[in-house]
């Protein structure tokens, strides 16, 4: 009976994505193969560009991305330790046209989903068979009174996203006002409860912080007001490195969503309390890139976040849209390996269902993270899901999690692990 | 009815291919469940290529994550099943070797001996 019942759900995946690619035979423009537009060329965009061209040479790719070059989240944090320069987390997109792809460097302003063309900031109209978004996030600044105004003065910084030029990257501003701040000052850093970009990254700041002001400026304090009701992820292994390193220098308060910020008086108002700070960095609550709304892929029942479907990574609401990324509303982290791995089960999907091939039912999503906890010791935290086309849903396998110590060996990995994720989607 | 008898013809198929073991057999299998070739090859790909993410593009390393590409087959399976049981020590291995089938390590394996 389990076999039956199996098979009746493959063949009612087969159908449908059998629906889908005679669908998108009506789709196919005169030349007669696809094209597929792409926005935004991060870890989903561009990784699933590279990938689509590698499998499927005849399919035409364009990518359409604002910034001259890729600014990197994942290792800024690095920075602020002092271990890395901000040009290093850098990438050009030089290496990209070499796969056949077609490189605009542009930003799209409108969309429309019926006739299927998108429309640029230069005045170009870019038709597509399959627009794939993959804008990164969009902070949502008006829940926090008093954070646009201090945003604009320059005194209110999230640094949770980089860009679009080395000098105006809220991270080398971040970078600059914590080398500024006195000894014996006070980082305050917020962070929202999830969901959101890289939930980790707030616990590895505020280690990496400490590790600069150990060295450069020992009586300073780090106070977290942290939306989420403990340190979530990576708990143990970070409480054990702030208690190893950085005795007294951090002090970490869950439950404390931040609703205020005054940036003339330089005081940070959570929902407990008011918090004196020298240096103000607040991570605001997200939800998927504008071009997203635009779109109208922003359906999940907040309007916050994209549904797809998890074989095709398809927006079920509007049909030929595709969402990437942290954009996605899943119980997926908001990862850059998260992203670039969606990116090679759409581009594949794509490949297969362009050959009049069935897309694979079964996709793996792996996920790896590393977090610093001084400058030379990283811990990981890994989880593979794999897709349940009778849930619709990734379900996590048993045996995943985070490690409860960092190390010297971890601090290795993980600084290979940039090197590769960057090589695989940008070299 | 059209369909009914589709996901009939299907099961019996199904059936023949897993008693007779043909050796033509049209179908190959995810975790148990029973798909077109295709799917298995664009499958193995796809997850070879998360691999990629920390062993580097095509498997091949230029760091401190070991390089898969040109592995034996045998010594890939062997550490995949040791990560799995906990025999052989690791940081993340074990994690990604219990959310993997031992099918997949096969497939994964022969990917990886073949690159050069």
């Amino acid at each position: 009976m389990t076999m039956q019942r199996r098979d009746f759900l493959k063949f009612a995946g087969a159908s449908l994505a059998g629906a889908l690619a005679s669908a998108s035979a009506h789709a196919k423009p005169s030349s007669g193969r696809p094209h597929i537009v792409i926005v935004g060329a991060g870890f989903g965009g561009a990784t699933c560009a590279k990938y689509i061209r590698m499998w499927d040479p005849t399919i035409k790719v364009t990518l359409i991305e604002s910034n001259a070059q890729y600014f990197s989240c994942p290792m800024t944090n690095w920075v602020l330790g002092g271990l890395r320069t901000m040009e290093e987390t850098v990438q050009s997109y030089k290496n990209l046209p070499g796969y056949g792809i077609n490189m605009v460097h542009d930003t799209v302003i409108g969309v429309d989903t019926d006739k299927r063309s998108v429309t640029t900031k230069d005045g170009k109209k870019i038709a597509y068979d399959r627009l794939v978004l993959a804008p990164g996030i969009e902070f949502m600044t008006d829940l926090i009174e008093g954070y646009a105004e201090g945003e604009a003065a320059g005194k209110v910084l999230h640094a949770w996203k980089q860009g679009p030029t080395l000098a105006t990257s809220q991270a080398t501003l971040l970078k600059k006002q914590l080398e500024a701040m006195p000894d014996g000052g006070v980082f305050v850093i917020a962070s929202p409860p999830p969901p959101g970009r890289c939930v980790s990254g707030p616990y590895e700041r505020a280690c990496m912080v400490a590790h600069y002001f150990k060295q450069h400026k020992p009586k300073s304090k780090i106070i977290m007001l942290d939306g989420h009701f403990d340190v979530v992820s990576k708990g143990p292994m970070f409480k054990k490195a702030w208690k190893k390193y950085y005795a007294g220098m951090i002090d970490h308060r869950p439950y404390n969503l931040v609703t205020k910020v005054d940036h003339k008086s330089m005081i940070v108002t959570s929902e407990f309390e008011d918090v004196k700070a020298d240096v103000i960095n607040i991570v605001p609550k997200q939800r998927a890139g504008a071009i997203c709304k635009l779109a109208g892929v922003r359906a999940d029942s907040a309007g916050v976040w994209c549904p797809v479907n998890g074989i095709t990574y398809e927006s079920p609401k509007v049909p030929f849209v595709h969402v990437l990324g942290d954009s996605v509303a899943s119980n997926m982290p908001k990862s850059a390996h998260v992203s670039n791995n969606q990116a090679k089960i759409c581009a594949a999907a794509l490949v297969e269902m362009y050959n009049d091939r069935e897309p694979n039912s079964y996709p793996i999503i792996g996920s790896t993270s590393y977090s610093a906890t001084s400058d030379h010791t990283s811990g990981p935290i890994a989880v593979v899901m794999r897709y349940d086309p009778d849930k619709e849903a990734y379900i996590r396998q048993p045996g995943g999690g985070a490690s409860e110590d960092s190390d010297e060996i971890n601090f290795e990995y993980n600084k290979t692990w940039f090197d590769h994720i960057w090589a695989d989607t940008f070299a | 009815m059209h369909v009914k008898a589709s996901v009939f013809l299907i099961f019996c198929g199904m059936l023949f291919a897993v008693s007779a073991q043909a050796e033509d057999k049209p179908v190959c299998l995810i975790a148990g469940w029973e798909n077109p070739a295709s799917v298995c090859v664009a499958h193995t790909k796809t997850i070879a290529a998360t691999c990629y993410i920390c062993h580097g593009p095509n498997g091949k390393s230029s760091g401190a994550i070991p390089a898969l590409a040109g592995q034996d087959k045998a010594y890939l399976v062997t550490a995949m099943k040791d990560f799995k049981a906990g025999k052989r020590e690791t940081t993340v291995m074990k994690k990604y070797a219990m959310g993997y089938t031992d099918s997949e390590y096969e497939a994964l394996g022969e990917f990886f001996a073949s690159i050069k």
